[in-house]
């Protein structure tokens, strides 16, 4: 008898809605080559996929409660996590890529945030975890959240053009951390009270995330931003200290006009 | 178990950064073009035109004329309109400072080296500028910032808007740069 029968209805329903639209989601992205496009976007989805496949095995052959299969299933999402990341960064260069010197800029600040915030996490997270993994868990994914955020602030900032496919699957992959940290929160917190609820909770936001990812790869062709003509660099560096120069008067002339009063 | 204190911070900061995702996705997929476009190049300061009318409307002197030939209640009414156009001259000044702005970010975009000093640098006094922008605005309505010296504050925004149009010139990339713009505009 398979061991998954002995889940709740609906905790399995959840999940296998969830596994069915991942495997629909990079079927087609199969199907219409769209993996050339968002080849470690593709590599998250097969990477969850196997996750799955894997619980699947290691509960069948050593059921819920086995210390061995907790212990791989955490393994799994490690991996899972990795290669979000990984899917994180290749919509990261989707956006900015093109842009060579943002593009450096953008990675050496957002590098430094996503560390900052990782360092942060696990050091205020240390002594409250039973588990480990999970603190490392919720350190990884707010680096997830922080570069995606950290993107779309630079790309608003440069008025830089996000296509709708790439926005939505970065949209996606923020939100997914988001909610994984939520989740791993409560789960540490409440765990024994809302124990049913943290997985339905997890299963259902992954597959709303999951209806968004198909509505963004609707289009069976991929829309491309066309390659910049990118200037020589000598006129970004006689023009912005110029400018520099002079933001830095106007401030100094607003100061004094802060400064007078008004003739009566 | 986790401490309230640091689960109160994590939810805060988690729903914070869901809703920065949502807000800036906004921002950024809301343009469909380098927005600036060629207009960013091809207007030219507009109140510089209209600098020696905005000079009379702010003159003390002819305030004082108008008071002591109308009365004190032309005088007021003088006043109030005198307000209306430093607010109406202030926007026009910031519209060209925005621009000068975006300029300066399509520059950035288009270059292959970028100076995170430099870009942090023109972050830090643009931000500056506009809180004591709002500032200065808020205590022209209450009538306590001497407008005249308004006109200064425009001439040096002019005068950056100038300045870039000069190098670009000289550097011979007006052009390129204007074409480029106006293909991204086209796509």
């Amino acid at each position: 008898m398979l061991v998954l029968a002995e889940l709740p209805v609906f905790t399995l329903g959840l999940w296998g809605l969830a596994t069915l639209l991942t495997l629909l989601l990079l079927g087609r992205m199969v199907a219409f080559e769209q993996y050339r496009e968002f080849p470690l976007f593709c590599t998250y989805l097969t990477v969850n996929l196997l996750q799955t496949a894997i619980g699947v095995l290691l509960y069948q052959g050593y059921g819920f409660t086995s210390s061995f299969s907790y212990q791989i299933a955490w393994t799994t999402q490690a991996f899972v996590v990795a290669a979000r990341a990984l899917a994180a960064a290749e919509v990261c260069y989707l956006v900015l890529g093109k842009y060579k010197g943002v593009w450096a800029l953008a990675t050496r600040i957002l590098g430094f945030c996503g560390l900052l915030v990782l360092g942060l996490a696990l050091y205020f997270g240390r002594n409250g975890y039973t588990v480990g993994i999970t603190a490392l868990e919720i350190a990884l994914e707010a680096c997830i959240a922080t570069w995606v955020a950290g993107l779309f602030l630079f790309a608003r900032y440069y008025a830089v053009r996000v296509l709708p496919v790439t926005g939505l699957l970065g949209l996606g992959i923020g939100l997914l951390s988001c909610f994984k940290i939520l989740n791993d929160l409560v789960l540490e917190r409440f765990a024994r009270r809302y124990g049913d609820a943290w997985n339905h909770a997890s299963l259902g936001a992954f597959a709303g995330i999951l209806l968004i990812w198909i509505w963004a790869l609707r289009k069976s062709s991929v829309e491309t931003v066309p390659e910049p003509r990118l200037r020589p660099s000598m006129v970004y560096a006689s023009l912005i200290p110029q400018v520099n120069r002079q933001l830095a008067e106007l401030n100094e002339h607003l100061t004094q006009l802060w400064k007078l009063e008004s003739p009566k | 178990m986790m401490s309230a204190g640091f689960f109160i911070i994590a939810v805060i900061s988690a729903l914070g950064l869901a809703g920065l995702l949502l807000w800036a996705l906004r921002g950024a997929s809301h343009r469909r073009t380098n927005e600036p476009g060629l207009a960013a190049f091809e207007n030219a300061p507009h109140h510089l035109r209209n600098m020696a009318q905005i000079h009379q409307a702010m003159d003390r002197a002819d305030l004082q004329y108008a008071a002591q030939k109308g009365g004190q209640r032309l005088a007021d009414r003088l006043r109030r309109e005198r307000r209306q156009v430093a607010l109406l001259y202030l926007a026009a000044i910031r519209r060209d400072f925005e621009q000068s702005l975006r300029v300066a970010r399509i520059v950035a975009v288009l270059s292959p080296e970028v100076s995170g000093s430099h870009e942090y640098e023109r972050l830090r006094l643009s931000v500056v500028f506009r809180m004591r922008f709002y500032a200065i605005k808020l205590r022209l309505h209450m009538g306590t910032v001497a407008q005249p010296q308004i006109l200064t504050l425009g001439q040096m925004v002019t005068s950056l808007a100038l300045q870039m149009e000069e190098t670009m010139a000289r550097l011979g990339e007006r052009a390129a740069l204007a074409a480029e713009l106006a293909l991204q505009s086209e796509r």
